[in-house]
Formats: C-alpha cells, structure tokens, sequence
C-alpha cells in the first residue's frame, strides 16, 4: 500500500466580540435615589443619564446600562449585584 | 427613637428604651432570615449562556462574604452602643465612612422581608388589612427604609 501525506490547512478568520449588555431590573425594595447613586458611582456617568435609566428600570422593569466587551461586562454586573441591585448580563442584539 | 443628621455629616440615631435597641437589633435578624440567601439570589439571575456555573463557583461567595462581613460590622456597632447605654437612652452614630455598610445591612433586611411576605411596592398597602405578623414585617422594613432614606439624603450624596 502507498504511503499517504497528511496535509494540514489553516484557515485564518477574524471577526469582532460580540458585545454583551449589563441589564439592571426594576424590584419593590431599592430606593430610586440609591440606584441613581450607584449607576453614577460605578460607570461615572453624570446625574442626568443615571436618572434617565434608573427611570427606565422603574417604568420598564429593565433598563441597559451599558454594553461592551464581556471582561468589562461581567465586572460591572459583580459591581451592580455587589450594591444589591438586581443585576444580568445578556448578548447585545 | 429620633435620627438626625450631625454636623460631621454622619447620622445619629437615638433610642429611648430597650424597645428602640430591639428594632435596631431586628436589622440583623431580618437580614438573617431569609430561606436563600441575597448572594444566590443576585447570582440566580445569570444565564447558562452568560456563565452562571463560573458565576455561582466564583463571584457568588464574594458577594456572600461581602455581604456577611457588612452585616456583621453593622451589629457589632449596635450591640456597642447598646452595652455603651445600658441597654437604656443612648445615641448609636453611623459615620459617613461607615454608610455604605448601614445601608447595605438595612437593604439586605428589606429584601429579606420582601423575599417572605411579598409586598410589593409600598404604597399599594393598607396595613389595616395585613395579619399581625404580615403587618410587623411590613413596619419594620418601613421602618428601615425611612432610615434608609435620612442616609442617602444626608450622609450618601
């Protein structure tokens, strides 16, 4: 029987991370003003925009607040969740 | 019992009998007493996708210890000021290096409640309709939110 060659490819793809979102959901017991304070105190972001999200997660029972790379992503849901406030980390659509 | 803001731009809570000492001490209780614990329950909200088995072995006992360890430096401040007043009229001070953990013991003890009786949000309740014990529950974490509520306004912002 003839030998045989093995012949390897390697095929080279790039494609970019698929972003995950950090969603914090709405519940009964949290203060709207310390959700407002931690959502500044975690993402820097300035008065205004905490507010309009954390109304987002009162009126909508959800809100994303923010959305990236997985590593940063995770770290900010064990921030959220670290300040008792109902955190979950999901694919961006 | 009376609460007020200090100068120092802490809070300052005043108990004026053995009752008042209880109500602060229920804090721990309540925040206690809860079939599953605050750290499973944050971390039950992971999705398989997103990780939750990593999430339960390695992020889960973080927040717990976190938790507990709050939980504890909160009642080692009021059995001290408890044994300072003789169980009597006395100030318990909550500094504003110490907030962060008053606030989370108060929140844990709120959820806790929540977690058992189901309120809901608090201002659809009569608790002229609620049981004794339903009732209890109901004004004690009114109560702890009220206190809550002096922390973020006076001290947290």
């Amino acid at each position: 029987m003839a030998g045989t060659d093995t012949l390897t490819r390697t095929d080279e793809t790039t494609a970019l991370d698929v972003p995950w979102s950090v969603i914090v959901h709405d519940d009964p017991v949290n203060l709207m003003g310390y959700v407002t304070l931690v959502i500044m105190k975690i993402f820097g972001y300035d008065e205004k925009k905490a507010a309009i999200l954390m109304m987002q997660v009162h009126r909508q029972g959800r809100s994303i607040v923010w959305s990236g790379g997985r590593e940063k992503a995770e770290f900010y849901t064990q921030q959220l969740q670290a300040h008792q406030l109902k955190t979950s980390l999901e694919k961006a659509s | 019992m009376k609460a007020m803001p200090t100068l120092e731009g802490g809070l300052r809570i005043d108990a004026e009998n053995f009752n008042d000492w209880g109500m602060l001490r229920s804090i721990i209780g309540d925040a206690n007493g809860c079939g599953i614990d605050l750290a499973s329950r944050l971390g039950g909200l992971i999705s398989q996708e997103a990780g939750a088995e990593d999430w339960e072995e390695y992020v889960v006992p973080d927040l717990r210890e976190g938790f507990q360890d709050e939980l504890a430096q909160v009642g080692a401040a009021i059995e001290s000021a408890i044994f300072n007043a003789d169980a009597g009229p006395g100030p318990l001070w909550i500094s504003r290096e110490d907030v962060y953990p008053w606030y989370s013991a108060l929140n844990q003890a709120r959820l806790a409640i929540e977690e058992q009786f189901h309120f809901g949000p608090s201002e659809t309740m009569d608790p002229a309709d609620l049981t004794p014990k339903r009732r209890a529950g109901f004004m004690r974490s009114q109560f702890y939110g009220a206190i809550q509520s002096l922390l973020l306004e006076h001290v947290m912002k």
